[in-house]
């Protein structure tokens, strides 16, 4: 092995694209994209997605539509003195979108109401008109038993749950597992799309050097698998460089979104100052140092994402450059990209399971498996405490795999380079492996 | 001195024996020629010379030591498949391609720019080789194989696809590399080629080495058994002629290759009977006559279908 040659060939990959326009623009675009996106899903969940939906309701105990109104007035309204007939020729004519069918029953004993709608319902509606009709039984039941103010006042209110952790020093410290279970999926989600887009960018490029004849010259100067080793790096090293920048934009953006919030807040802190203790407003205004403490990260995790990503990558990238490496063109492509979406796409959806039960068998066996345990482990890592011989196991199994998946892939590309013209099997990766 | 030794080397791929126990030497600062048709394991053979490919069996010595990396340096190789990156700038990448061979830095540069202003080519340094003309990224190419200054030269199918004037350029850069003392060793299908160029030749025939020697010895072993034939009239008497081949054949000249060793004064008799006969010469055969009878002519015709598109 020659690492002169090798560090040559990383270099070439890794300036030659890094300089391209693409990379440039991918690198400044996609923090853009995905703010972009973010903003539209936070658009999506906000938005009121619940019409105004008229009810008529057909109240056969006289007591329960009168607390309705009082709920929600645009929503329902009293149709009790028409005939059933008119009510349900108004719901079919959409005068109404539904209405309700309540007897005194419905009160005393468990049996549920009735909600007959024309056109369509939607789930969103019928649970809260179930909601609605819950809260005023209750309330109805409640009175009629003639239970105390206090009793009512215990049913109103609801029983909460704060969770805290137990650390190593015995101090409960503030519970930061739904954040830390987000970041733990962004991370993964990270690691899958460094894998999934890297991966794609080196297989690119293996089939660039064979469509462009160019294979046979570099060969006649060096090993291919000094060719792969370099190949792989550098693209490895230009996945850094765009998480490196992405990082340092994300800190920045950050940095100068605090004074320009601290500006807009100013006037509002003036104005109140003059009546109200500074500290209060501060706190009112969100500005608590603790919150900040819950934030923060532990950075052994990004220990842990760096070895994870190389691993997980130098493994993937072989595999992608052998698949590259038995083609003409990306069209052909097609036939083995199963064997790299479908571990690689399974870790991923592992992971929306694995970020709220990180303890299961199933997430302990996923983060242990090669191919999945880069994106499913760090996942965990963030997530949960993962005891450090599942981390070591881990670790171990994935470098195992790589060796074995880079002596294979180097078999497949040795011979598939100076290939030309011929569309390869599966049979024929098997037949290069014993080959060479 | 002996600078490529190959001996009794054997490559298969799978059931398919592309080279079959085929040995031969060549000659430091000479021209060496690989003959054969297509598939017949040239460019095999070339590519384990190159270290590109190992041998299942045999041995090849470049200047006395096992074809390896330390070997690949002193070989500059340009395939049949040839190529270079498109995106990447003409200096960039000779300088990047040298430097694999083993160059550093500042002499490659040097060598770069000495074939650039040869080749006239000093404005394109900073140009993309995707922007080049068909032409022009001929020349690059020859400068990256040669850059590095090393002793042998290995060129597969060197003149297919080359225009006339880099085709020119390139013979005329063979010899005066041999000139240098350098060694040469291309691959051809086409014979002219290699009877105006070549000193030593190796013919190939469906993985094997049938034919070879000095260019000079081996076709005089096949002694003055063609007739050059220059006539003016009708030439269709040449139709009548049996036991001989004709190579070459127009209308006022043919190459008579007599077989099973007939009297050549017989058929100038007959010729004289049909046409005014210009020329009448006995010559050694051409290269293209020795390559068709060692190889057969069956074969080269089942050749010529399998490449008719």
């Amino acid at each position: 092995m020659d690492f002169s040659k090798i560090l040559l060939v990383l270099k070439r990959e890794y300036f030659t694209r890094a300089k391209s326009k693409s990379f440039i623009l991918s690198t400044i675009l996609t923090p853009l994209v995905l703010i972009g996106f973010g903003a539209f899903m936070v658009w999506i969940m906000t938005s009121e997605t619940e019409t105004d939906k008229s009810v008529g309701v057909y109240d056969q105990t006289g007591v329960l539509v009168e607390n309705l109104i009082a709920l929600d007035s645009v929503r329902y309204s009293n149709v009790s003195d028409l005939p059933i007939d008119t009510v349900k020729a108004m719901v079919l004519r959409e005068d109404l979108d539904a209405y309700l069918l309540l007897e005194e029953k419905h009160i005393e004993t468990n049996e549920n109401a009735e909600l007959i709608y024309g056109g369509s319902g939607g789930l969103a509606f019928s649970s809260s008109v179930r909601g609605d009709i819950r809260d005023v039984i209750q309330e109805e039941r409640l009175s009629r038993a003639n239970v105390s103010d206090e009793v009512k006042e215990l049913f109103a209110r609801r029983p909460g749950l704060d969770s805290r952790k137990l650390t190593a020093e015995g101090e409960a410290e503030d519970d930061k597992a739904g954040f830390m279970s987000g970041v733990g999926f962004v991370l993964g989600l990270l690691i899958f799309i460094g894998l999934f887009g890297y991966g794609a960018v080196l297989m690119r490029s293996v089939i660039e050097e064979k469509t462009n004849r160019i294979v046979e010259v570099i060969t006649s100067s060096l090993k291919p698998i000094e060719l792969l080793i370099g190949k792989v790096a550098g693209v490895c090293l230009l996945g850094f460089t765009q998480f490196t920048v992405w990082a340092v934009m994300y800190i920045g953006i950050s940095m100068a979104a605090v004074p320009i919030a601290g500006v807009l807040m100013q006037d509002q802190i003036s104005e109140m100052a003059d009546t109200q203790d500074i500290e209060q407003v501060a706190a009112e205004a969100g500005f608590d140092p603790a919150s900040l403490e819950v934030l923060s990260i532990d950075p052994m995790i990004f220990v842990y994402f760096f070895l994870f990503f190389v691993l997980g990558f130098f493994m993937y990238a072989a595999l992608f450059a052998a698949v590259g490496s038995a083609v003409d063109s990306e069209q052909d492509t097609q036939q083995f990209m199963p064997i790299l979406m479908v571990p690689l796409m399974g870790a991923y959806i592992l992971n929306t399971r694995i970020m709220v039960d990180p303890d299961s068998t199933l997430a302990v066996v996923a983060s242990m498996f090669p191919l999945t345990s880069p994106i499913n482990m760090i996942t965990r890592i963030a997530t949960t405490d993962v005891p450090v011989w599942q981390i070591g196991a881990s670790l171990a199994l994935l470098v195992a795999s790589f060796f074995g998946v880079m002596w294979v892939s180097a078999k497949i590309y040795r011979v598939g380079i100076l290939m030309y013209g011929k569309k390869a099997s599966f049979g024929d990766f098997a037949k290069w492996i014993r080959q060479s | 001195m002996t600078i490529i030794h190959v001996e009794n080397i054997r490559k298969s791929f799978g059931k398919n024996k592309a080279v079959d126990d085929v040995s031969f030497d060549v000659e430091k600062g000479r021209i060496f020629g690989l003959l054969g048709p297509n598939g017949a394991g040239k460019t095999t053979t070339i590519r384990m010379i190159n270290n590109i490919l190992g041998p299942d069996e045999g041995s090849i010595t470049i200047n006395g030591q096992i074809a390896s990396p330390l070997t690949q340096k002193m070989i500059g190789y340009m395939p049949e498949e040839r190529g270079l990156y498109k995106k990447m700038k003409v200096e960039e990448q000779l300088l990047y391609l040298t430097q694999l061979k083993g160059m550093k830095t500042k002499a490659a540069k040097e060598a770069i720019h000495y074939w650039l202003d040869r080749f006239d080519a000093s404005d394109w340094t900073k140009k993309e080789v995707g922007e080049l003309s068909k032409g022009m990224s001929q020349k690059i190419q020859f400068i990256a194989t040669i850059a590095h200054d090393p002793d042998i030269y290995i060129f597969d199918e060197p003149f297919s696809g080359l225009d006339p004037i880099n085709s020119d350029m390139l013979k005329d850069i063979i010899i005066e590399l041999k000139n240098n003392g350098k060694t040469i060793l291309f691959s051809t299908h086409r014979m002219e080629q290699v009877e105006q160029m070549c000193d030593d030749i190796c013919l190939f025939n469906k993985g094997k080495a049938v034919l070879q020697g000095k260019l000079r010895e081996v076709k005089a072993s096949f002694g003055k058994n063609t007739i050059n034939l220059e006539f003016d009239g009708d030439g269709s008497f040449l139709d009548k002629l049996e036991g001989v081949r004709l190579n070459n054949r127009s209308t006022n000249f043919a190459e008579i290759r007599v077989l099973n060793g007939q009297n050549m004064q017989d058929i100038l008799k007959l010729a004289m009977e049909h046409a005014e006969i210009h020329k009448f010469e006995r010559i050694e055969p051409s290269l293209n006559e020795i390559f068709i009878s060692t190889v057969g002519e069956d074969n080269l015709k089942a050749q010529r279908l399998e490449e008719a598109p």
